[in-house]
């Protein structure tokens, strides 16, 4: 009999520990956010022995780009990321100026648009305001990949002539509101053709230069770099995000590039 | 490249020329700043610490002595600072090499004012432990050289401020920048040098200088 009662509560706990496991591992993401299912993302350049694909875990990615009015709330409660007291290891002089003041929108920056002019630093820091933190690289590529039909964007060729009708098009003089387009197939708005956005490693280029040409790296300045070479010369625009993201530093700020948060489901 | 990269260039280009602009400087203090994470504590200055100092930053990082410091203990005297990892099989004995040979190119006054750093990218693998191993293998003296290690995201933010790219390949080796940084007493960069076997003249000057 003991025994019999000894099965059944191993029986239920068992049942508990094992429910528990999947509410933890489908976990909703918070409230703005989507779940980007796990899947695996294929770097632009790959390193010697390097395999082709890197896996990407489950992660949770913002709907859209920080706006300026959130930025406002994180600046309002973090008084050392007001434009007047940052210091400048962390954000170079053109930090937000198109506000109209520290605590002031104005006319060039409305409530709804993507902040840009924001350091790495700067968006790192709200980041960890919100409890979150800024997507890697191989994350943001992932997610970004998708088209609004297929998660596999690269094979839809509408997806990519848009792609490549953005990135050689200059950045309006008025940017858009967010969430002002298609989202793409996982429910994702603005990767393309709003602003550039800041990657928790954006500094992990280890290739000098910025034309896909650069193969023939320097061994004297990046070691490990000997033969890295590029897995997919046509992809344009990763291309361009990588050149771009290769010429910034973290201090920089940009009049279209913002950000937007990730963090770990 | 395209209409719009070229005028993101122009951009950061833009960026590079400094504004003066006239900053007034809000005191203000906060109360909850230690329940806050490192990102928005207020920066403690009891001795003031110029805008564009490396010691500004909170991170704690951990030497091969097990002691923990913080960058700011660094102040007072120039450091030459590389960052490296341990199981480096090819760029980091050179680069602790040429920061020998700079050490070297110092005179013997110079030379006792200037510390050499050592950081390391690998957080996984660089416990104090192996750090001090590295000192031993590098025949670096205990006086004038510092190694420390640091949390994941604390080494990432600190080489994106000395300007050092890396990235971690699928064998768990360092892609990395060769570059070697000079900070002066303040934790200002005052010079930096990138490539191996270097020419140690110019940055020895520089240091010869901030050691003043």
């Amino acid at each position: 009999m003991k025994l019999r009662v000894c099965i059944l509560m191993l029986v239920v706990v068992t049942g508990w520990i094992v429910s528990g496991a999947e509410a933890i591992t489908t976990s909703e993401a918070p409230a703005g956010m989507v779940a980007v299912p796990a899947g695996e993302h294929r770097p632009l350049f790959a390193l010697p022995n390097e395999p082709k694909t890197l896996p990407v875990a489950r992660f949770g990615l913002d709907k859209l780009p920080v706006t300026n009015g959130d930025f406002l709330d994180f600046v309002r409660a973090n008084p050392r990321w007001r434009r007047s007291t940052v210091k400048r290891l962390f954000a170079d002089a053109n930090y937000l100026k198109h506000w109209a003041g520290d605590l002031e929108l104005g006319e060039s920056a409305r409530t709804n648009q993507p902040v840009v002019w924001v350091s790495w630093f700067a968006a790192k820091a709200f980041a960890q305001w919100k409890g979150k933190r800024l997507p890697t690289v191989a994350e943001w590529e992932y997610a970004a990949a998708a088209s609004p039909r297929r998660p596999d964007g690269e094979n839809d060729v509408e997806f990519q002539r848009a792609l490549r009708h953005w990135y050689s098009t200059p950045a309006p003089a008025e940017l858009p509101r967010v969430g002002a387009g298609l989202p793409n197939c996982l429910g994702l708005f603005d990767l393309h053709g709003l602003v550039w956005e800041w990657t928790t490693d954006f500094n992990s280029a280890i290739v000098t230069g910025d034309a896909r040409g650069d193969t023939g790296l320097d061994r004297q300045l990046f070691c490990g770099a000997g033969s890295a070479g590029a897995k997919d010369t046509g992809n344009f625009p990763a291309f361009m995000r990588y050149g771009f993201r290769s010429s910034l530093k973290a201090p920089y700020t940009v009049h279209n590039l913002g950000f937007r948060c990730a963090k770990d489901l | 490249m395209t209409a719009l990269f070229s005028t993101t260039r122009a951009w950061l280009a833009a960026t590079f020329i400094v504004v003066a602009f006239g900053l007034t400087s809000c005191a203000t203090t906060s109360t909850d700043s230690r329940e806050r994470p490192p990102c928005c504590r207020e920066i403690k200055s009891s001795a003031p610490i110029p805008d564009q100092s490396l010691y500004q930053l909170d991170s704690q990082w951990t030497s091969d002595q097990g002691r923990v410091i913080r960058l700011g203990n660094l102040q007072g005297q120039p450091q030459v600072i590389a960052m490296i990892f341990t199981s480096c099989e090819f760029a980091c004995p050179i680069i602790v090499n040429d920061m020998k040979r700079i050490s070297d190119a110092l005179s013997p006054e110079v030379q006792r004012k200037v510390n050499f750093t050592l950081i390391s990218f690998d957080h996984e693998r660089d416990t104090p432990e192996r750090l001090l191993a590295f000192r031993k293998r590098m025949g670096l003296p205990m006086a004038g050289w510092t190694l420390l290690r640091g949390e994941e995201d604390d080494v990432r933010e600190l080489a994106a401020l000395l300007g050092v790219n890396y990235r971690k390949d699928a064998r768990g080796q360092y892609a990395h920048s060769n570059l070697i940084t000079v900070l002066n007493a303040q934790g200002e960069i005052v010079a930096q040098e990138s490539g191996l076997n270097i020419r140690t003249e110019g940055i020895a000057e520089k240091i010869t200088a901030a050691a003043k």
